[in-house]
């Protein structure tokens, strides 16, 4: 467990080093030292009286000698430390004298002699220890002598956390790591930055499990009890050693190994029913007709529902979307064992999840399996692999988060008349009824789902939408394995050659039935069936060498490497036109359809391939100083041969001042630990080929009808100088033990991105149609990162606390010769919603500003520029009054501005554990604040869309509001389609994300039943979010940067579950 | 044994010896399915596929139909389409509430320098020689080049006016140096173009290449470039470019009106320019934008149409205005230029459309989606296989008329040409002067893209579409797009 893989690795050490007698620790060598160093802690106090020795030996709980405890008589400065096999000698000491036992990541102990001469002591961990092992990226490091900032999760964190994917174990528990959710639709990926966003282009961070490249960050492959440990490489400096890839950080994931041992079973299992947390309050059918006749009115044109009150409440779209009883269901079971040749872990996994909106579209299932096994061939020699086969099948009903459209956009958008299903003899005999045989979606009584003719556009009745969707699901196989290899030729001297790789074969089906859903949403013709198939491999072969070496307090450990990397893949997929069926679930592609009505498309991926070298150096002295510096040279074939290499170097240092003689024996720090690092990452983001210029099918013309000649131009200009993006951070920081029971981590980043990869926003004349690539932009992240833990025993109570908070500030310093980046659109909106630009957080909100609604007629005439003009002439009492920003006398789009930013300052998580008995009970909050959502639920253009609730504050007459403007057809005041504050809301939440009460059956009755351990629990997931923001949920991720367009929202579930081990 | 053990390392640092030294070629990967474009232009069919670039942009309807656009603008139609925000870029010009940010303008301006480009780019690779590319066909890719160049300055002129001339692919260091050119300067260029164009143009082309452009529809283009620049004096030059075009053998007015505009009369006698569409690429959506079918066809059929004759998924756009209804009513061109959808449907129970956004019960006959040429594969929606005649003879004759007339010259020529384009529709003979010459081409070519030209040119615009907000001195030209007034030295049009 405290064992250090590391080494030194230079080509010519190893001869010198073969000179030397082979590396034994000895008493010898630890005499050697002691004298060497440390004798100015010992004879001291020999003026005293009654004096004698006492030796003894110092373990750990394991029996394993600990190597450097310090031993000191209390009140003297008189002391030793332990030699290579644990044991001490100390002369001199005092008859009644107590002796101080210390070591870094142990409980300090005292033992009063007695009068003994012989004190074997066992010295205990200090819970999260610094002396646990982390894994650094190709190999491990002892936490104590670790300089860069690195959070790890173990798989005791995970094995209670009824979560589905991976990424939700990150989610608070980790400073400096933002995890959201891109979508509470089951299989939905979760967006991971580290540190802030990295790049403009991409800030994912870098996945490697097992020693392979997750090129596409998608490890949804992964079943939770097969993790050991999650490391989170957070500053430059720890992920230099991935250094063309690492810019945004790594997270490294290492699968269970089998132990030796009898054979062990674990089975996990859970089973629970998930409901969606909130719902909008949206009008009902006569509040929403009296909201449309009064725009109507104000408009000028005739009341489109004259009697509103006799629509009454009307359809509740949210009701016929939302399951309040979504089940949930989580198997996994392991066996592992081995003995000293061989090892084994294997896992099967199976999870079957339901969504909360229509239910019947949003499924998703995964099943695991997992082999892992290492040899030990020769006493040289290991041998080993890890694979894992996965498959997945995910309901392919809607985009999670799109205004276009889709149950959730509809829902809120709908009109509340239009009935769910139409049984009215004289409608069902209208258009479009009575019309369009065959595409009229029914339920399963045979009535018709109601049409909204008032609504329209891709808005639809989110029941019949459904049902059209019923034979859409994606599917994936992943296959993720590597084999390894490792020699010890020497005593130290490790070679090690690892190949591993992901295939994916994925793809989805699709049956497009006849529909008609509404004006524009309809297949009037030919039923289709689509099927896609697609292929990639992706492979690296690394090959390391590493040596480590002690000598006296001196340890060093070196690595070498190399690595190759690349992904190729292609897909086809194949439609067929004009089925003779007519429902899902008699389609096939067995049907004889004409030739010409049988379409196929196909592609490959553009190759894509690295290189690398590394080598990595550790030294430290004794525990009490560190540096590890490591280079690695990386190139891409993303570039043109002039910049196909970059160099990523780093350094980091470490000092433990509690380790020195002059640090105070006290109780308020125990350990303090300060580190300093400095590193450079790159990114090689960007498509393929961009260093030239390829052409592009931009164009085809039919000659004669039939003759259609495909047409080829460049699609954008070339940049052959196109390089690697880098990003340099230095990072400060210390740990703490204080009070014994508290641990504190603090770091202080500082990262700058530049000549960021970006896409070139061409003005339109140069005519290409595509948007050639630059290093363009720059960007600054800093902040500071705090993780607290705490851990007691207090009686029978057991408890664990861990705080984490982080505070991140973006800004964007350069973008080129850009004047901004536009980043984002909104609706039909012309102007963009959110912009990055020089001294701005990345894709800041942006837009105009209103200093309230004018009351009365009186303020909008008075509102004039300096010639007298008014300001906004198509203004009326009710609207807003727009800022005419830059003073020059009109209001246009030259007047907006900044309005807050997407992007969270704070983010925090807070974690407990109590344990009395055998009962258990953990919470888990988490939150972000700091940022704006804004709240874009509503389509403003559709001028008949249902409104929200706060609609019924809008302005009517003076003094009526100040806050929601008029509501007029036609809008021409722009209030609701120019973009401004009106839509953004407040994006802080704090979130109980997991509350669980456990029990564990008695030692005692279990034994009998010859099983390990047996535990119930009960838990819920999202049982209360406190935000004041308006939408369904304040986690939005998947890029959108906090814009709203109808996230599918996360569930609150509670959940029953067993842990069995025998 | 240790020796083993040396062996083994030497044997491992070899092979990482081995695998650097392969990586040169490891990092130098060939694209799949991607030409490069040093590599590119090595051939005549390449040299032809980036020829078909450039005219594809005459009929990129990315952005929408051009023609669509020009009607919503005119005192034709309305926009129309699902609602007011439909399609907003047209909807703007249909109220004249259009600005730099929301407008029809960034689709005309991006397609036009796109095969600007596109025409600069094979004009360039032309003249540095591609192997195998034989004299004959080099001259008439050039041709062929220079009139795609010609026509794209054209649409850019007279719709912006104040627009940069670029004559060669642009340097990535000069892109944000560039400036707009005195349009007069743009004119000549447009001039030369053809002029140069003219010569090596054929006279007529084989039917397998239909749509290529001929000599006639060049001369054709440089009467109508100089007919737009409304220089009285250069009138009878204008006339003169007509003349050979309306006297030639190759063309002759099509004795029914409503098959000029039938898919099933293609490049028919009266064809002069034709810009082609096709159902045969059996687009789908994932191909928008690479489609050859005719976008504007399903646009403006009625929604939801239930019964004979037309397709029932139409979008609604571009009704017909009221009063333009009533102004062609009587003349016999009528049923040909109005659909009058709500007669049809009111006529014969179990016929029913749903109205769209401003909807009228009208629409525009010469586009309608019938029924018989709703495409049987790929998406309908964007395989409507009606092509669009951008100059047609009756356009030249009504052209020369104009044109003589405003010389004055040879009036008793201009009586012909206008009794020649009323005699096919069995109308008798009016004076020749400009108001009627103007009256028929309202007629004539109603709903064809020309209305709004004509209007704009003639100094009418202001008066005839004051009722929509046109504004005298600003509307005639088009904002120039936002995009690209951002870090570039581009001055915005007056007004906007």
């Amino acid at each position: 467990m405290t064992m250090i893989i590391s080494c030194i690795l230079l080509f010519c050490g190893i001869w010198d080093i073969t000179a030397v007698p082979s590396f034994s620790p000895s008493v010898e060598n630890s005499a050697n030292f002691k004298n060497s160093t440390y004798e100015n802690l010992s004879e001291i106090g020999s003026a005293m009286e009654q004096q004698k020795h006492i030796s003894g030996k110092v373990t750990d709980e394991k029996g394993n000698p600990l190597v450097g405890v310090t031993v000191l008589v209390k009140g003297t400065t008189l002391g030793v430390i332990t030699d290579a096999s644990g044991k001490y000698k100390i002369s001199n000491v005092p008859q009644d004298a107590s002796l101080i036992f210390s070591f870094i990541g142990m409980t300090t102990q005292e033992i009063p002699s007695g009068g003994r001469e012989m004190i074997d002591i066992v010295l205990k961990e200090v819970a999260f220890s610094l002396d646990e092992v982390v894994v650094i990226g190709y190999g491990t490091q002892k936490k104590s002598v670790v300089t860069g900032s690195i959070s790890s999760i173990s798989s005791k964190e995970l094995e209670n956390l009824p979560i589905t994917r991976i990424e939700q174990a990150l989610q608070g528990r980790a400073s400096g790591v933002t995890v959201t959710a891109n979508s509470g639709e089951p299989g939905s990926a979760s967006t991971v930055s580290i540190r802030g966003i990295t790049s403009i282009n991409n800030s994912d961070p870098l996945f490697i499990v097992d020693g392979i490249y997750i090129d596409n960050g998608d490890i949804n492959f992964l079943n939770q009890s097969d993790i050991e440990s999650i490391e989170v490489l957070k500053d430059a400096s720890s992920a230099a050693i991935y250094g063309a890839k690492a810019a945004s950080g790594v997270i490294i994931v290492t699968t269970k190994a089998g132990k030796k041992g009898d054979l062990q079973i674990n089975y996990n299992f859970y089973y629970g029913t998930q409901a969606p947390a909130k719902k909008l309050h949206l009008l009902d059918a006569t509040e929403y007709a009296t909201l449309r006749n009064e725009s109507s009115l104000a408009a000028g044109l005739e009341l489109p529902f004259p009697n509103p009150s006799s629509y009454g409440k009307g359809t509740d779209w949210q009701s016929t979307i939302f399951n309040d009883d979504a089940r949930l269901q989580n198997h996994e079971m392991s066996i592992s064992g081995g003995n000293d040749k061989s090892v084994y872990y294997t896992s099967f996994g199976y999870l079957n999840q339901d969504g909360i909106v229509s239910t019947s579209i949003s499924n998703y299932k995964r099943y695991n399996f997992r082999l892992n096994t290492t040899h030990q061939v020769k006493k040289w020699l290991n041998f080993g692999n890890t694979i894992s086969y996965t498959h997945t099948k995910r309901a392919a009903g809607f985009d999670p988060n799109t205004e276009f459209g889709g149950p959730l956009s509809s829902a809120v958008n709908q009109d509340p008349i239009t009935p769910v299903i139409v049984t009215d003899p004289n409608v069902l005999n209208s258009n479009p009824y009575n019309n369009h045989p065959g595409a009229i979606i029914t339920d399963d009584n045979g009535n018709p789902y109601g049409i909204s003719l008032i609504v329209g556009q891709d808005m639809t009745n989110p029941l019949a939408f459904a049902k059209t969707q019923l034979g859409n699901y994606f599917w994936g196989d992943n296959i993720v394995g590597n084999v390894f290899m490792e020699i010890e030729p020497l005593p130290n001297l490790k070679i090690k050659s690892s190949l591993g790789g992901i295939y994916t074969m994925s793809g989805n089906e699709s049956f497009t039935p006849l529909y008609y859903l509404s004006t524009s949403q309809s297949n009037l013709e030919n039923t289709q069936n689509s099927r896609e198939f697609s292929k990639t491999l992706t492979w690296n072969w690394s090959n390391i060498i590493t040596y480590s070496r002690k000598i006296n307090q001196h340890n060093f450990s070196g690595l070498i490497g190399t690595e190759a990397f690349e992904s190729s893949g292609s897909g086809i997929e194949g439609t067929y036109i004009g089925l003779p069926v007519f429902n899902y679930q008699y389609s096939s592609m067995n049907f004889s359809i004409p030739p010409t009505n049988r379409i196929a498309l196909g592609q490959e991926s553009q190759p894509y391939s690295r290189v690398s070298y590394f080598g990595r150096l550790t030294y430290d002295y004794g525990g009490k100083y560190m540096v590890t510096g490591i280079v690695r040279i990386d190139g891409s074939s993303h570039f043109g041969s002039n910049n196909r290499f970059g160099t990523f170097p780093s350094a980091s240092f470490g000092w433990v001042p509690s380790r020195e003689k002059f640090w105070p024996e006290n109780n308020i720090v125990n350990l303090l630990k300060l580190r300093a690092a400095y590193g450079v990452n790159g990114n090689d983001n960007l498509p393929p080929f961009r260093y030239s210029s390829t052409l592009a099918n931009n164009g085809n013309y039919p000659f004669n009808e039939n003759n259609i000649v495909i047409g080829y131009s460049p699609g954008a200009p070339s940049n052959p100088d196109l390089k690697w993006e880098q990003t340099v951070e230095t990072d400060f920081g210390l740990d703490m033990t204080l009070f014994k029971d508290f641990n504190l981590t603090v770091d202080l980043y500082n990262k700058k991105t530049t000549g960021m990869l970006l896409a070139i926003n061409l003005p339109g004349y140069v005519g290409a149609s595509d948007s050639p690539y630059g290093n363009i932009a720059d960007m600054k992240n800093s902040g500071i990162d705090f993780d607290l833990g705490y851990n007691k025993s207090i009686g029978a109570v057991n408890l664990n606390l861990i705080a984490i908070t982080s505070y991140n500030k973006n800004v964007v310093t350069g973008i080129g010769v850009n004047d901004y980046l536009w980043g984002g659109g909104f609706q039909a909106s012309a102007y963009e919603i959110a912009r990055s630009e020089v001294g701005q957080s990345i894709n800041s909100f942006y837009g105009f500003k209103s200093t309230g609604i004018f009351q009365t007629q009186d303020e909008v005439n008075s509102y004039v520029n300096s010639s007298g003009e008014l300001l906004l002439p198509n203004a009326s009492p009710g609207d807003f009054r727009w800022v005419d920003l830059n003073k020059d006398g009109l209001i246009d789009e030259a007047d907006r501005t900044f309005l807050g930013k997407p992007v969270p300052s704070w983010t925090f998580g807070f974690n407990g554990t109590m344990t009395w008995k055998n009962f258990d009970f953990s919470f888990f909050a988490q939150g972000v604040s700091g940022n704006k959502i804004f709240q874009g639920l509503r389509r403003l253009d559709i001028i008949t869309a249902n409104y929200q609730t706060n609609a019924l504050t809008r302005w009517t007459e003076p003094g009526s509001s100040n806050s929601y403007p008029r509501i007029v057809d036609g809008d021409p005041n722009s209030n609701f389609s120019n973009p401004s504050s009106f839509y953004l809301e407040d994006g802080a939440y704090l979130r109980l994300k997991n509350l669980q009460l456990g029990y564990s059956l008695p030692d005692a009755l279990i034994k009998k039943m010859r099983i390990q351990k047996l535990r119930f629990y009960l838990t819920s997931n999202n049982l209360v979010t406190f935000t004041k923001y308006t939408g369904y949920d304040p986690e939005i991720g998947g890029g959108s940067y906090s814009i709203d367009r109808g996230i599918y929202p996360q569930a609150r579930s509670f959940i029953f579950g067993v842990n069995l081990a025998f | 044994m240790k020796k083993n053990k040396f062996i083994t390392i030497c044997t491992i640092l070899v092979g990482l010896q081995i695998f650097s030294s392969c990586e040169k070629s490891f990092l130098e990967v060939e694209p799949k399915g991607i030409f490069i474009e040093s590599n590119y232009y090595q051939t005549p069919e390449e040299a032809f596929s980036g020829l078909v670039s450039a005219y594809s942009q005459m009929v990129n309807e990315a952005s929408g139909p051009k023609l669509g656009a020009l009607n919503s603008a005119a005192d034709e139609c309305y926009t129309g389409g699902g609602g007011p925000t439909d399609f907003e870029s047209w909807q703007v010009w249909n109220t004249y509430t259009l600005n730099p940010a929301v407008g029809p303008q960034a689709g005309f301006w991006n397609a036009d320098y796109a095969g600007v480009y596109r025409a600069n780019l094979i004009l360039q690779k032309i003249s540095g020689g591609i192997p195998g590319l034989s004299d004959e066909l080099k001259i008439r890719y050039i041709a062929e080049a220079k009139f795609l160049r010609s026509y794209f300055y054209f649409e850019l002129v007279r719709l912006f006016n104040n627009i940069p001339l670029i004559t060669l692919p642009i340097e990535t260091t000069e892109i944000y140096n560039i400036t707009q050119a005195n349009p007069a300067e743009v004119w000549s260029q447009i001039e030369k173009d053809l002029t140069e164009a003219i010569p090596d143009l054929p006279e007529t082309v084989p039917a397998e290449e239909n749509g290529r452009i001929t000599k006639g529809a060049a001369i054709a283009q440089l009467g109508k470039v100089i007919l737009f620049q409304n220089n009285e004096n250069r009138m009878a030059e204008a006339a003169g470019y007509f003349e050979q075009v309306n006297n030639s053998p190759n063309y002759h007015l099509m004795g029914n009106y409503a098959d000029i505009f039938s898919p099933d009369h293609k490049f028919n006698s009266e064809a002069v320019l034709e810009l082609a569409h096709s159902a045969a690429f059996n687009a789908d959506w994932s191909s928008f934008g690479l489609m050859a079918g005719n976008l504007l066809v399903q646009m403006c059929g009625p929604q939801s149409y239930t019964g004979p004759d037309y397709w029932s998924g139409g979008w609604a756009f571009n009704p017909i205005i009221p009063e333009f209804v009533a102004s062609v009513r009587n003349d016999p061109r009528y049923k040909y230029i109005v659909a009058n959808i709500d007669s049809i449907v009111n006529a014969e129970p179990g016929r029913s459309y749903l109205p769209g956004y401003m909807n009228t019960g009208y629409f525009m006959q010469k586009w309608l989606p019938l029924q018989k040429y709703v495409s049987q594969v790929g998406t309908v929606e964007l395989n409507f296989p009606h092509d669009v005649i951008e100059i047609r003879l009756a356009d030249t004759y009504l052209m020369e008329a104009e044109a003589l007339v405003r010389s004055g010259t040879n009036i008793n020529k201009a009586q012909s040409r206008l009794d020649a384009v009323r005699a096919r529709v069995g109308l008798s003979s009016v004076p020749a002067t400009l108001d009627n010459i103007y009256e028929e081409r309202r007629l004539e070519l109603a709903t064809e893209g020309h209305r709004w030209f004509d209007l704009v040119r003639t100094g009418r615009a202001p008066l005839v579409l004051a009722f929509k907000g046109f504004v005298a001195n600003k509307h005639e030209i088009l904002p120039i797009p936002l995009n690209d007034t951002r870090n570039t030295k581009m001055v915005q049009n007056p007004g906007y």
